[in-house]
């Protein structure tokens, strides 16, 4: 499989806060990777380092080939990495079509754009249904669909999910995540951050946990599943039996 | 002359007035709305584009009142002088963004705005100290038409700052409903972090706000020259004021909100110099800004105020 | 106690600044002495006028962190109360209820033609602290309405305030004598010798004056009240979540930040003999704003050589340069040097200078805080001693007293169209541990908000201890015995560990601002008290905070912080504490510790509510166990329970299979 993104001995840093350490991450085109650990530990940083609001102090993040960590946040997005933030982050004045078309932002407007619509209306009809509220109105549920379609509104060929299920009904958490693995089916690269960890392993492909900054533990998801260690590391602390 | 002319009478000057307030607190509110940042800058930047229009003015010829233009050469000599007047004035609001703001973006407390009102003080004594203290007499080619209404007067001069207020309103208000660029601004205001990671670059937003903001600030200095014939190094200060109250009033940070706010503003100033006192009109303004903070921080029409907590 | 003295034996640099005060003290005294020149002497104590409006500022803008742009208004004040008391501006028909006054020689009798007159006479040194009473009067009138406002607001009403003032100055004439002007102000009177007009007796009162200040400055700044003024300035919300009223914090500020400017303006007047509404515009606020800049906003040292040298530049130095730049211009035959006058650009230098600080130099000339260097290794290792807990029996005894426990029932808030909480049920006894577990964005940190006050609710009782806390502020319910940590730590990131934990303490202590300023036993016990209390829980984490108790917050660890904020929560003596998620960002062993000191604080008799999403954190510590999810609560019990209950592994887990296929595995 080839690689789509990869950091390489990361460091980050929050003025004297020493965030991500020597972190490495490999993501394989057409993966659902995820990545796992408590509040604090890195994740959103990990995040916010791969769409380039923070830069890392040393080391590289490598998205299909080229080294984009000195790259801006639009050139990342125009390069094909879209998000999808913790709590949606939708803009809650602006009409649900106003969200999708800043999705398309750094796109020019042509009739592709009206194809990616209507791919999206087809995975969510209810954003069909709601194009001209404004969003700030939506359900919980109903904003994560438009935040998803938002992001596939870039194009992207790998998107960054923080947190998907966060603050979601449980029936709902189950449609995104079937909704997540449809999105991949059709070929698309997903970078996830959870805190639901079964859900998350149940769906990716390959997992990272990461703890104060470090990556502890990776692998494939099944064999996460089964690792005993993985309970003291992460699941652990879940730990239910 | 009769109650309901007077009153006729001032609602006039009060729009007129409140035309020039509402195109000064354009600037405010979109850099507020972006930024969070209440600009001292701009009551100079107003002051600056004033002296720009009468430069502009006369460069082409037009000194005083003596020149009086008609038809299509007054038309263009307004269109020439608007549109310069807009454009240096909109380059001097993105140099001042770029050279002492941009620096201090991620800088929490006081600095940003500290340094407008330093940005302000520059603007200000660098005009007195070039220009002079005494006022200026405004170039004017507007022929002295006029139209009674009862024992009301309205004059060219009025009906055309109406009409030049309400067509920036309208484009600005077009623009940023409806253009890409208006859109990523809302979106930037409403959620910047969000906004920039769709790919808007949140520096160039920010850049565009000012230049906008004090273009619009620069078309308000000219008709301010154009209304009232003179313009001074001054000038900033009141007219600024009251424009902030005016953005405050309608809701800081929404744009149809500053327009409204500025024509109450207008209206207060020129009612309240005629029924009350002019020397209270100040006081009377103040209050206001006052009241409405402490009762309704959000204005007339406004969002509830963003906590920065 | 090794720590305390250490703490204490920070003496060398201490010295030097004695040294230094000494010194510069002896060359004020003595400058008119050497220096006999009338003119210059004058500027000096204009300078020193000007270097008490700074302090005063200093306190609003540096200390308490609030933009006042109006605070020439308060100049004016102290400036007109003497100038219409001491005047022929303002005088009533005589008639007996002025006779007291006269014996007490505040008014005289003026025989007049048409019915004798007051002419009023109240002395320089009566009005010195009565204007500043006046004006602090004025600050909290101007205040009260507008410091709820958040910062940048505030700036535009003061700005207004300070505009309006001196409007109303010339619009009441009959009391002010309008834009002319007041004339005719008496010169202050000493051992029956008037001060007339030669410098130097002003010159003397105003270092005295600045010196008074100074001194009021700095024992206000390190005293209760000025930890509590920097608390507001660094972050409000967790300033009154550690007991501090806001509002009466900022109107204190505000109303000391008056008076200051109340008495210079009383100076000012005297010295003038004159008053115009112009000597007070928003120009002199500016002014006096570029001075705080300039020297360092929040150092008392720095805004004196601020405004200092802010006035002695206008009023020596430019037109010296101006001369030399004319002499240049001479010299090289440039026509247009000649031209250049710098003290007309006074007001484009401040601009200049405004923006430049604040561009290269946001502290100013003189820092109110030094950088410190990280500590070495030998000073991390120095202190060995870990969770020294029996020291803080003081700590049991306070939690103790007994108490019923936490009752919520029924609490709903809603955030817009979302609901946060839905009529949550919860109860902790007194001496117990509960945990509340549930997924991100179930509603935990909303519920540890609508407790500790910072969220309004929308329907519930809240009760601690049998008394009813919905609707209380925050620093109310820290006075009840509710104290809590934040998610995000909420630390006052550029004050020291010290400080800190102090300002954990300030419902606690009562030292006020007056008791500030005189230090009477009473007081000096107290904060003497407070400090060894601050050690003795810093001690709780063994060497991880007391070598860094000067250190600022800012620097440490995230786990260091983490500790920091629990300790400022234990500082305020707390009969519960609400600890919200107090391991996230720690690794196992520093959880391990963590949990265990909780364990140790537990056994010492205090309450404890815990949200954490580490299970084996919750099942080592917590009696009970709440789990919320959507805002609702959907389980409670036992962590053995709670870890069997089917929804709490959905809620968690995920549903299903999936769930299941992990438990079993």
């Amino acid at each position: 499989m080839p690689e789509l993104l990869r950091f390489q001995d990361v460091n980050t840093h929050y003025g004297d806060l020493h965030v991500l350490k020597d972190v490495n991450y490999t993501i394989g085109q057409g993966e659902i990777v995820s990545l796992l650990g408590g509040n604090a530990c890195g994740k959103s940083t990990t995040m916010k380092t791969i769409m380039g609001v923070v830069r890392p102090t040393t080391g590289s993040v490598i998205f299909d080939g080229v080294a984009i960590e000195t790259m801006s946040t639009a050139e990342r997005v125009k390069r094909g990495i879209a998000p999808v933030l913790e709590a949606r982050r939708l803009f809650p004045r602006m009409t649900v079509y106003e969200n999708l078309e800043m999705g398309a932002y750094t796109r020019k407007r042509g009739p592709d754009f009206n194809q990616d619509l209507e791919r999206v209306y087809s995975l969510f009809p209810r954003v069909k249904e709601r194009l001209n509220q404004v969003s700030g109105t939506l359900s919980g549920g109903e904003q994560q669909m438009v935040a998803i379609g938002r992001a596939l509104m870039a194009r992207p060929r790998l998107i960054c999910m923080d947190e998907p299920s966060m603050g979601l009904s449980p029936l709902f958490v189950e449609q995104v995540f079937e909704i997540i693995q449809e999105i991949n089916r059709q070929g698309m690269t997903i970078f996830m951050v959870e805190q639901n960890a079964n859900m998350a392993l149940s769906i990716a492909h390959r997992a990272y946990v990461l703890q104060t900054g470090k990556v502890v533990l990776s692998g494939s998801a099944a064999e996460l599943r089964r690792d005993p260690s993985i309970r003291e590391a992460y699941l652990g602390e879940l730990q239910v039996t | 002359m009769t109650f309901s002319d007077l009153l006729l009478q001032q609602t006039i000057n009060g729009l007129s007035l409140g035309a020039m307030y509402a195109l000064l607190a354009l600037g405010f509110t979109l850099v507020y709305g972006i930024l969070e940042l209440i600009n001292f800058a701009h009551f100079n930047v107003f002051m600056v584009g004033s002296f720009i229009g009468m430069w502009t003015l006369q460069l082409m010829g037009i000194n005083g009142q003596a020149v009086v233009m008609t038809g299509l050469p007054l038309i263009g000599v307004m269109l020439v002088a608007l549109f310069v007047t807009m454009l240096l004035s909109g380059g001097l609001g993105v140099v001042i963004e770029r050279l002492s703001l941009r620096p201090l973006r991620n800088v929490k407390g006081p600095a940003a705005m500290i340094t407008t009102i330093g940005v302000s003080y520059i603007l200000f004594n660098i005009i007195l100290l070039t220009v002079g203290a005494d006022s200026k007499n405004y170039p004017n080619p507007l022929p002295p038409i006029q139209w009674a209404l009862g024992d009301a007067v309205l004059r060219l001069r009025e009906v055309l700052i109406w009409v030049i207020s309400v067509l920036l309103m309208l484009g600005l208000h077009v623009f940023v409903q409806r253009s890409k660029m208006g859109k990523a601004m809302r979106a930037t205001a409403q959620d910047p972090e969000a906004a920039r990671m769709m790919g808007v670059e949140v520096d160039r937003v920010i850049i565009i706000a000012f230049f906008l903001g004090s273009a619009l600030a620069g078309a308000g200095g000219l008709i301010f020259g154009l209304y009232y014939n003179f313009t001074s190094f001054i000038i900033g200060f009141t007219a600024g004021l009251r424009a902030f109250t005016a953005a405050v009033l309608g809701g800081i940070g929404n744009v149809p909100g500053a327009m409204l706010g500025g024509v109450i503003i207008g209206l207060v100033e020129s009612m309240g110099g005629q029924f009350i006192a002019t020397e209270w009109t100040d006081v009377i303004i103040f209050s206001i800004l006052v009241l409405v903070l402490v009762f309704r921080p959000s204005g007339l029409m406004g969002r509830v105020a963003p906590n920065k907590s | 106690m090794a720590a305390m003295t250490d703490l204490f034996t920070r003496v060398p640099l201490a010295r030097r600044q004695q040294i230094l005060t000494l010194l510069v003290a002896v060359a004020a005294i003595a400058f008119p002495l050497i220096h006999d020149n009338d003119a210059d002497v004058d500027s000096a104590a204009n300078a020193a006028a000007y270097a008490t409006l700074a302090l005063g500022l200093n306190i609003v803008v540096g200390f308490a962190g609030l933009l006042d742009l109006g605070y020439a208004a308060f100049f004016a004040i102290g400036a007109y109360a003497y100038g219409i008391l001491t005047s022929f501006q303002v005088m009533p028909h005589w008639g007996p209820f002025w006779q007291p006054f006269a014996w007490l020689e505040l008014v005289q009798r003026v025989p007049n033609p048409g019915g004798d007159l007051v002419h009023f006479t109240v002395s320089f040194w009566i009005m010195l602290p009565v204007s500043a009473l006046i004006a602090a009067g004025f600050g909290v009138l101007f205040g009260a309405p507008t410091l709820r406002l958040r910062g940048d607001y505030l700036a535009i009403v003061t700005l207004g305030f300070g505009e309006i003032v001196p409007i109303v100055v010339r619009n009441v004439d009959s009391v002010t004598n309008g834009a002319a002007g007041l004339n005719g102000v008496q010169a202050p009177r000493l051992l029956g010798h008037s001060f007339g007009i030669a410098a130097w007796p002003y010159y003397y009162v105003a270092i005295a004056l600045v010196a008074l200040l100074m001194f009021v400055s700095v024992r206000l700044r390190d005293s209760r009240i000025g930890r509590a003024w920097m608390a507001i300035r660094e972050d409000e919300t967790a300033a009154a979540a550690m007991g501090v009223d806001r509002t009466r914090t900022k109107l204190l500020a505000f109303a000391i930040g008056a008076a200051f400017a109340g008495a210079t303006g009383t100076f000012y007047v005297a010295k003038l003999q004159t008053a115009t509404p112009e000597m007070f515009g928003f120009p002199v606020s500016v002014m006096i704003l570029v001075m705080v800049v300039f020297g360092g906003m929040g150092s008392v040292w720095g805004v004196v050589l601020g405004a200092v040298f802010l006035q002695l530049l206008q009023s020596w130095f430019l037109e010296d340069i101006s001369g030399w730049i004319h002499d240049l211009g001479n010299l090289i035959h440039q026509p247009w040097m000649l031209r250049i006058d710098l003290t007309e650009s006074i007001e484009l230098i401040f601009g200049l200078i405004l923006v430049f600080m604040m561009l290269y130099r946001r502290d100013g000339l003189i820092p109110a805080t030094r950088k410190q260097s990280a500590l070495s290794f030998e000073q991390q290792h120095a202190e060995v001693r870990r969770g020294g807990f029996t020291a803080l029996a003081g700590l049991g005894e306070f939690a103790r007293e007994g108490h019923t426990g936490l009752e919520v029932k029924g609490v709903t808030v809603r955030y817009g169209g979302l609901v946060a909480l839905n009529a949550v049920d919860l109860t902790v006894p007194a001496g117990g541990v509960v945990a509340v577990i549930g997924p991100n964005g179930s509603g935990k940190s909303t519920l540890f908000n609508v407790i500790t006050g910072l969220t309004e609710n929308d329907g519930g009782v809240i009760r601690f201890d049998g008394k009813d806390l919905l609707g209380l502020p925050p620093h109310q319910i820290l006075r009840e015995g509710v104290a809590r940590t934040f998610q995000n730590i909420r630390l006052f990131t550029n004050l020291s560990v010290l400080d800190n934990v102090l300002i954990g303490q300030h419902a606690r202590l009562k030292t006020g601002p007056i008791a500030a300023v005189f230090r009477p036993p009473g007081t000096r016990r107290e904060e003497v008290a407070a400090r060894v209390w601050a050690t003795e829980i810093l001690g709780l984490f063994g060497n991880r905070l007391l070598p860094r108790a000067t250190q600022t917050v800012g620097h440490l660890s995230y786990a260091n912080r983490r500790r920091v904020e629990i300790a400022r929560a234990l500082a305020s003596r707390p009969k519960i504490l609400l600890l919200d998620e107090p391991t996230a960002g720690m690794n196992p062993a520093e959880t391990m510790e963590l949990a265990e000191q909780i364990k140790s604080l537990h056994a010492l008799g205090l309450t404890i509510l815990l949200i954490e999403h580490k299970l084996d954190v919750v099942t080592r510590l917590a009696d009970k166990v709440v789990v919320l999810d959507h805002g609702e609560k959907i389980a409670e019990g036992t962590p053995d329970e709670v870890r069997k209950n089917e929804a709490v592994l959905e809620a968690y887990l995920g549903r299903g299979t999936l769930a299941k296929g992990t438990v079993d595995a």
